[in-house]
């Protein structure tokens, strides 16, 4: 296809990954979750670039691309170590837990109770063993000879 | 001693004696009297030497011929304003009033100067004996009251403020002391600032004093503006140009000198009129008297002085200090009825009558003995400004003859009254006390005294400067022609019946109070006695001159002589044309005939059984009515000035609650609205802020995008 339909379709493609992570970053509650939106946003802005690069004719899209990721990157390590740290504090990577800059007079406006417990584990009937022990290998239960 | 030393003296032993008192009044406790009645037996010693040296003068420059007319000394203390070009009178102005040419520029100058003249002396003598004396009694009226230092602070502050009043040279320290002594009026009127009347009573008295100082200050207003300058006396000034130049003093040498300098015209007749209504209102007359008889709610030592020897005759005195603003107003009549002229100071006169008659009318049904003396002095200081709206010299000096033996048998009048109360455990009214001359012999018989010199009977003092007012006034009558003559012949027969009338109510409330059934309340307790030695000496020291002061004054005619001295007095208009007064044995044989009656029937009503008097009030009922309430004058002053007033503030109360303050608290909510607003915004959620962003975004890619230029 001709250049300008090759734009077209590529700033729709990174438009709608933006769109897609936007959303996603505003709608889900996981932590975790809410950081692959954020990144799929920077993916959907890099090829944004990329596209635009190859419509000019030069390099500088791909640079910036470049610079993109490293920026991600450091931006995962730095994001998942944050919601490793916050889920320490309060067990659970929901972000709604943390609404502590609400203002006093304002209804929380998630649960803070955790669903009901599910059902217990099934107690198994416990049988007496019957028959003698199988002798272990020691060694090779640890390392296996073969597979 | 020097004039200039004793004329600071005099009231600075009253000031120092206030300031002491302000200070550590409180740490002297119960002997607080003894500054002020020191600092006042100093002044009155320094007041004698004053009138020593005064006379001294007057006799040497007697012989020695006399340069100036009247005798003036001038001590000028330091200027207190000093500001050029001030006021640039307009071009249209009588250039002979002004001390310069109109359309230049005068300076406005006030200097602190006191004044030795024979009015000046005459006056600070009586203030600071009835003074001395009131303060003695003071000492034992006010014994055990817990106010002791800040009552004897006030009276300190108030003679202080007299002694100044009467001495300055300048009608704006005149207004300055003017208030000073209302504001003492109010201070000791409303002593006893708990008891709700005494409070409301005070208040009256200064706001009725208000509405008179503020004609004055209009008057003064005027004064400057027509004559450039507010003082009494010549003063020179060192022009821009270099020469030292005159500015002739409204009462000073220059003017009095030639009459020309005098504005005539409606000018004159304003000013005139308009000092009156001062003078109306710090003398309790017609219609601002109210205040006087209310201010009885106040301690009687603060009525002897105040309320009948001192504050009330300044307005006497300011009237006759301007005797040559008076004179030169009495070629313009105010207003004329068909064709007959009527002056300022027949106005003055026809008030002053007016108002004794309407007193005496007023005091014959009182119960209250305190309000009977009240009345009795708005009667007095009536006969005063009668005397003084003659407009002749003889006429002139027997209103301040009158002032001076007023002042004694007056205080001694209401010191007794304070003695009765004082022994009845407060109690004054006459309808629950009685018989008590043998209970306090010395009280009745000195009260008695006064009654006599008040009455007018011959040879007490009363009689004398009576007299000389209603033979003054006799005068001006058959002298003066057409309309004016039968103006001053009606206030002649006024005068008279208000004689006859002082005289019933006056041996009305004597017998009440001291004959007939001994009659002690019950809240006379152990008080019922004789009062103590403080009280009784005063008492005592001014029976003598009630009863000889004006035999003694009018035969010889010392005060006539003296005060012939003072420069506004010895203007040459005021009509001389008698030098001394005659005794006119007509005059004095009916006058002593109607006070003789006056006596007879209150004896007759009051002495024996006193069922005519019940016989009388029926068939007067509707004058005995008017006259039990004082002619309704404080409710017509109630619902004409005081109840508008006090719906226009409750009115603006009102708004300024419910408007204004709304305003403001309506503007002081917006910014917590605004918050609530903002505050609603923060709920917390990471997912919502990160929305707002986004929000804030797509609107300023938008504005970017869709922004022309």
């Amino acid at each position: 296809m001709n250049e300008a339909a090759l734009l077209q379709n590529s700033l729709l493609v990174g438009a709608a990954l933006f769109c897609i992570g936007l959303v996603g970053f505003l709608s889900r509650r996981n932590m975790i979750v809410m950081f692959l939106c954020a990144e799929m946003m920077l993916q959907g802005v890099s090829v944004s670039l990329v596209a635009w690069g190859r419509w000019h004719n030069n390099w500088d899209g791909q640079v910036l691309v470049i610079f993109i990721l490293t920026v991600a990157a450091c931006e995962a390590a730095l994001a998942l170590a944050l919601f490793l740290m916050m889920f320490q504090r309060r067990e659970n990577l929901d972000i709604a837990a943390w609404d502590d800059l609400r203002e006093a007079n304002l209804p929380a406006y998630v649960d803070h109770e955790l669903p009901a417990v599910a059902e217990p584990a099934p107690h198994w009937p416990h049988l007496t063993l019957s028959g003698l022990e199988p002798k272990v290998d020691e060694e090779e239960v640890t390392h296996r000879s073969h597979v | 001693m020097e004039i200039d030393n004793l004329l600071i003296l005099i009231p600075a032993l009253p000031l120092a004696a206030f300031l002491l008192l302000a200070f550590f009044g409180r740490a002297l406790g119960s002997r607080s009297h003894w500054p002020v009645v020191l600092a006042f037996a100093g002044s009155f010693v320094f007041s004698v030497l004053l009138l020593l040296n005064v006379q001294k003068q007057l006799d040497e420059s007697n012989t020695n011929g006399q340069a100036q007319i009247g005798y003036e000394h001038v001590y000028t203390l330091w200027t207190w304003a000093d500001v050029n070009d001030a006021y640039t009178p307009h071009s249209t102005a009588t250039s002979a009033a002004t001390a310069v040419a109109p359309a230049t520029p005068h300076n406005f100058t006030i200097d602190i100067t006191l004044r030795a003249d024979p009015l000046t002396v005459f006056m600070l003598c009586m203030v600071t004996f009835i003074s001395t004396l009131v303060a003695i009694y003071s000492s034992g009226y006010m014994h055990g009251d817990p106010g002791y230092p800040r009552f004897f602070t006030y009276v300190a502050l108030f003679v202080f403020s007299m002694t100044m009043l009467v001495s300055v040279s300048n009608f704006l320290l005149l207004y300055v002391f003017w208030e000073a002594v209302g504001l003492c009026s109010y201070l000791l009127v409303g002593f006893w600032y708990e008891k709700p009347a005494a409070a409301a009573a005070g208040m009256k008295a200064f706001l009725v004093n208000r509405v008179g100082d503020f004609g004055f200050a209009i008057g003064i207003f005027l004064i400057w503006t027509t004559y450039g300058t507010l003082n009494f006396h010549d003063t020179q000034v060192a022009a821009a140009n270099g020469t030292v130049q005159q500015v002739a003093g409204v009462l000073g040498q220059t003017r009095l000198a030639n009459t020309a300098l005098y504005a005539t015209g409606g000018v004159a007749v304003a000013i005139c009129l308009l000092l009156m209504a001062g003078a109306c209102g710090k003398s309790a007359q017609f219609p601002l008297h109210v205040w006087l008889p209310d201010a009885m709610e106040g301690p009687t030592p603060v009525s002897a002085l105040i309320h009948a020897a001192t504050m009330v005759t300044a307005g006497v005195y300011m009237v006759a200090r301007c005797t040559p603003l008076f004179m030169a107003s009495a070629a313009t009549p105010w207003f004329t009825i068909g064709s007959a002229p009527v002056t300022a100071q027949m106005v003055v006169a026809a008030i002053g009558g007016f108002t004794a008659i309407l007193a005496g009318t007023i005091a014959i049904t009182q119960n209250d003995l305190k309000r009977v003396l009240a009345y009795s002095t708005i009667s007095q200081l009536g006969y005063m400004f009668l005397a003084l709206g003659t407009g002749s010299f003889l006429g002139i000096v027997a209103g301040m003859f009158h002032l001076f033996t007023h002042a004694f048998f007056k205080a001694l009048l209401f010191l007794g009254a304070g003695s009765v109360m004082h022994a009845m455990g407060g109690v004054i009214d006459m309808r629950r006390i009685g018989g008590l001359r043998r209970l306090m012999p010395i009280t009745c018989w000195t009260f008695f005294i006064g009654c006599l010199a008040l009455a007018g009977l011959f040879p007490f003092s009363g009689f004398w400067s009576k007299d000389e007012i209603l033979g003054a006034v006799h005068r001006q009558a058959q002298t003066s022609e057409g309309f004016a003559g039968n103006w001053y012949a009606v206030l002649y027969w006024v005068g008279m019946i208000t004689a006859g009338m002082t005289a019933f109510y006056t041996f009305r409330a004597f017998f009440r109070t001291f004959f007939g059934r001994e009659q002690i309340p019950h809240e006379a307790g152990h008080h019922a006695h004789e009062s103590p030695t403080p009280m009784t000496l005063p008492l005592v020291v001014l029976a003598v001159p009630a009863a000889l002061i004006g035999g003694y004054y009018g035969l010889t005619h010392g005060i006539l002589d003296f005060l012939s001295q003072t420069p506004s007095l010895a203007y040459q208009t005021v009509n001389r044309a008698a030098e001394k007064p005659e005794f006119e044995l007509n005059l004095a044989i009916t006058s002593t005939a109607i006070v003789a009656a006056g006596i007879a029937l209150a004896g007759f009503l009051y002495l024996g059984n006193r069922k005519q008097v019940e016989w009388f009030a029926q068939l007067l009922r509707p004058l005995y009515l008017l006259s039990y309430g004082k002619f309704f004058i404080d409710p017509i002053y109630y619902g004409l000035v005081v109840w508008p007033l006090r719906v226009l503030a409750n009115i603006c109360y009102w708004i300024d609650r419910y408007v204004i303050d709304a305003l403001v608290n309506f503007v002081g909510a917006l910014p917590g609205v605004c918050g609530s607003v903002m505050r609603s915004l923060q709920n917390g959620m990471v997912q919502f802020y990160a929305l707002a962003m986004m929000l804030g975004l797509l609107v300023l890619i938008g504005a970017l995008i869709l922004w022309p230029g």
